[in-house]
């Protein structure tokens, strides 16, 4: 089998972050549509990119972190994007393409009805995919805090279930859901 | 609509239906597994094929085959790996030194891609594909009812129904039964004594008082009258010392329960569930239970008993007035079925604030110094103040509920006696019925009235316990533990001699810490453990103590699988001494002997003396009776360390874990445990997790763990001659040292 694997070379110390900009990089689909980064200045491109955001619920627009998997399975950042909107349109596209991979979750837009049986809460939920139903423990584990008046909801097999805005819901909706999930 | 994520479509050995035109690609097809997501994250229902040679990912899109990924030969990959994400997971095949997107899916599809994934490793590596494997009991969904599981491995909360609240409380009553019917007997009495007053009170009044006639009769209606009063004072007694009796009891051995419960649970529990919400279980929900006996038997039974008997002497009485008496029935019943819908949720949110408040100032106390040293006070105030407030408005909501609730249900009934008066005046005015009969209605009617009000009372309790009890039983019924062995294996003496083979484990059982672990360690081996922080130290080791088991692999104490030794014998022989001593509130002899509490003085004197720690409890006033405050205050960290070692040698154990025992402490302290530990180490296996290099010189191998795999291993020379990760980590560190001198 052919073999091309990168070596990692450190790009800067690892106790400093590097700064990317868009003048010093290139964003490119391979044949398998993963992202390759080229650094003007690094020797070598970065294959196999992905992209993740390190305040995704107060600045989901900046603080990219790009990062790509070694020869030897670890994972490594390549470097920070500080404002995504400060790049050209088609590297934009690129990186929301391999956030929106990175992140997978429903939107709850109003909620239906909520359930107790032995121990479980039995959801049924309107999110921007349709109707849908899931369950999950009665436990405080399973109610994430999300932003200030946000919570995550996770099923039993940790499927996400997000509400963006707690407030935003209808009364009847959050005295329902208030009267379950409290804390 | 979409289909709940708790129902994930099963596996194929065959092509789905309709796949036909694939048929040349995938003949030797070996299994196929529903895929729920396409790679840009919209819904579909695809099906991952697997062949010897080939994968793919294709759908159904109208009438014909569409492939969504692929086909990916085997033989052009090395590796695959499952990759999770937020909320997804990636199925990925390493093709030409980088990892590439095969299949993505939802969290429910995890546990069946994961299985797949190791037999795609299997394919890849050329070892032979397990059928069996990935039809196994899933871990995660139910195989009867097909709901998810609350957790991996537990019972199904649907097939396994325990009943509600109510029915597993009465369990709980079993032992009790005789006190309780005796209670039961006493209260029926109770209430035909509560009868015999206003019957008297109408004779007295009907045929001795309004005729003047009968004054003889007149002693026996008042001794009646107290024999009734002396009779009901007696069963009250009764009664009261009978409930206090079973309600303590109960809660003490609930409480007992509870406690046995938790120190049986995994450490990954422990993991879940924060210690201020677990003591406001143990110590307030608890309780709740005190009361069940009084509240169900007074609060309850006997209020329904008097309803039933006084209700029916009313009917027998006079029928007419009796009718009148029911009118604020309805409107009785309709508001407590409204108070009920609106103060359920306030309980929980009042048990929400006082565990929050509770976890904030625990919190607050454990880290005072480090409080003072950054001048937070004014934060940590603020952010009480916000929990002490959060328990204000939590408490005023529901305390208002009930007080708005009390006062308008008086007023309902004061309402039904008015109308009482007027109807039964009129009666008596009209001479339908005896002003004697009328006072004797207007006894009973406070008596029915009362038990009336306290059952919509009781409903306020019912709604507390039921918030309480569901957290109470949430503890006990957890099933949050290791699998102990049916037959645990035990060894008589224990070498030492650990392996841990082919180990991977995370906690998360996806994204593994340790990757495929291979050591062993000799019986009286000095072994180091070095690495960076998260590497996964700790982790290696908390799988030779059994916190935890691997998903993959096993460890090995003498041979034995540490799943199939007795816990005693694993407890017993293996020790451990933490970067953080904890000691309790306890004598210093007391934390020394704590883990074997019979020891003689003199085996903890030696223990202490061998752990350097000696010399310095016998200079303090009470020396090994020296009472320690909250987790030895008042010890330095250095001193705190050496009694943990002292503890753990107690025990004489053959394997010692130090989990950066001397991390914490200044360097003349860790000098005087090094010393100690050079002492106790011989003749044991060592294991020893530290940062200071320097501390591992005379170790007989040290181990770098990098990123979950064992990177090198070596002597402390023969590391640093190969110039590896290990050197570097000793240059950085001499460097620093030279750096710390100048």
């Amino acid at each position: 089998m052919k073999s091309n694997i990168i070596p990692f070379h450190a790009p800067t110390s690892s106790v400093t972050v590097r700064r990317l900009h868009a003048d010093t990089i290139t964003l490119t689909r391979d044949s398998h549509a993963m992202l390759t980064c080229t650094i003007s200045g690094d020797a070598l491109p970065y294959r196999g990119v992905c992209a993740l955001l390190l305040f995704p619920i107060s600045r989901p627009d900046e603080w990219v972190s790009l990062r790509f998997t070694d020869a030897t399975d670890k994972d490594r950042e390549i470097g920070i994007i500080e404002d995504l909107r400060a790049f050209p349109e088609d590297t934009q596209q690129l990186i929301r393409e391999s956030l929106a991979r990175h992140y997978h979750e429903q939107k709850i837009v109003s909620i239906v009805s909520i359930q107790q049986r032995y121990g479980q809460l039995f959801f049924k939920v309107r999110t921007q995919r349709g109707e849908e139903e899931f369950v999950t423990p009665w436990r405080q584990d399973r109610a994430e805090d999300w932003g200030t008046s946000g919570r995550v909801l996770l099923d039993a097999l940790n499927n996400r279930y997000l509400i963006p805005d707690m407030n935003a819901l209808k009364p009847r909706e959050l005295r329902l859901l208030r009267t379950y999930i409290y804390w | 609509m979409n289909a709940p994520a708790s129902s994930p479509s099963p596996l194929l050995r065959q092509l789905p239906a309709g796949f036909d035109a694939l048929h040349c690609e995938f003949e030797d097809v070996l299994f196929c597994l529903p895929v729920d997501l396409t790679l840009n994250g919209e819904t579909t229902s695809a099906w991952l094929m697997v062949s010897e040679t080939t994968c793919a990912v294709a759908a159904m899109q109208a009438d014909a085959v569409m492939v969504q990924s692929g086909p990916f030969h085997l033989d052009h990959a090395d590796k695959a790996r499952l990759l999770q994400t937020v909320g997804s997971a990636f199925l990925q095949l390493r093709i030409d030194g980088v990892y590439v997107n095969v299949a993505r899916f939802s969290n429910g599809l995890r546990e069946m891609h994961g299985r797949g994934v190791t037999q795609i490793k299997r394919l890849l590596a050329g070892d032979a594909f397990q059928d069996e494997a990935l039809t196994s009991k899933s871990e995660t969904i139910c195989s009867d009812c097909g709901m998810a599981l609350p957790a991996a491995k537990a019972p199904c909360p649907r097939c396994t129904r325990k009943g509600g609240i109510f029915t597993r409380t009465l369990g709980l009553m079993r032992p009790y039964w005789s006190s309780i019917l005796m209670l039961l007997g006493a209260m029926i009495v109770g209430v035909a004594l509560d009868l015999v007053p206003p019957i008297l009170t109408r004779y007295l009044v009907d045929d001795v008082i309004t005729p003047k006639a009968n004054l003889h009769w007149l002693p026996w209606i008042l001794g009646g009258l107290v024999a009734a009063a002396l009779f009901s004072t007696a069963l009250n007694v009764l009664i009261g010392r009978t409930t206090s009796f079973v309600g303590t009891r109960i809660t003490k051995e609930l409480r007992e329960r509870v406690q046995t419960k938790l120190l049986g649970l995994s450490v990954d529990y422990y993991n879940r569930n924060s210690a201020g919400s677990l003591m406001s279980r143990v110590m307030g929900d608890v309780e709740y239970f005190q009361s069940f006996v009084s509240q169900v038997a007074q609060g309850f039974l006997l209020n329904v008993l008097l309803v039933l008997g006084i209700g029916t002497t009313l009917f027998v009485m006079n029928w007419k007035l009796a009718l009148w008496v029911m009118v604020p029935i309805p409107f009785v019943l309709l508001g407590t079925m409204i108070y009920w819908k609106v103060v359920y949720p306030r309980y929980y949110r009042v048990w929400d604030s006082q565990s929050k408040m509770s976890q904030s100032l625990h919190g607050l106390l454990q880290g005072i110094r480090l409080v003072k040293a950054f001048g937070q006070e004014e934060r940590e105030q603020e952010r009480f103040a916000k929990s002490a407030a959060y328990v204000q408005a939590s408490k005023r909501s529901l305390e208002m509920s009930a007080a708005t609730f009390n006062p308008m249900m008086g007023f309902v009934f004061g309402l039904g006696g008015l109308i009482v008066w007027n109807a039964g005046g009129r009666d008596v005015l009209d001479g339908h019925i005896t002003l004697g009969t009328l006072m004797a209605y207007f006894g009973l009617l406070g008596r029915f009235y009362s038990p009336v009000q306290s059952l919509s009372n009781f409903s306020s309790w019912v709604t507390g316990f039921i918030a309480a009890g569901q957290r109470v039983f949430e503890v006990l019924e957890s099933n949050n533990q290791l699998e102990q062995p049916e037959q645990p294996k035990t060894i008589k003496r224990m070498q030492g001699r650990i392996e841990l083979r082919n180990v991977t484990f995370g906690y998360d059982p996806y994204a593994p810490i340790l990757k495929n672990v291979n050591l062993t360690i000799e019986p009286g081996q000095f072994v180091g453990i070095v690495g960076k922080s998260g590497s996964g130290k700790s982790t290696l080791v908390n799988l030779v103590c059994r916190f935890y088991d691997p998903q993959e692999g096993q460890v090995l104490i003498d041979g034995v699988n540490v799943r199939d030794l007795a816990e005693n014998d694993l407890r017993k022989d293996v020790a451990l001494v933490l970067q953080e001593p904890f000691l309790f509130r306890a004598t210093i002899a007391e934390n020394i002997a704590y883990g074997r509490p019979e020891a003689d003085p003199i085996s903890i004197v030696h223990a202490a003396r061998a752990a350097s720690a000696h010399d310095f409890i016998a200079k303090k006033v009470a020396a090994y009776d020296t009472r320690l405050g909250e987790n030895g205050a008042g010890l330095s960290g250095g001193e705190k360390q050496r009694l943990s070692i002292a503890r753990a040698l107690l025990t004489d154990p053959r394997v010692l874990i130090l989990d950066e025992a001397t991390s914490s402490v200044d360097t003349e302290s860790e000098q005087q445990i090094q010393e100690a530990l050079a002492h106790v180490c011989k003749g044991r296996t060592t294991i020893a997790i530290a940062h200071r290099l320097s501390t591992l010189k005379n170790a007989d191998v040290i181990y770098v763990v990098d990123d979950g795999r064992i990177a090198e291993h070596g002597t402390h020379d023969a590391l640093v001659e190969s110039n590896g990760i290990y050197a570097k980590l000793v240059k950085i560190q001499t460097e620093l040292s030279r750096l710390e001198a100048a």
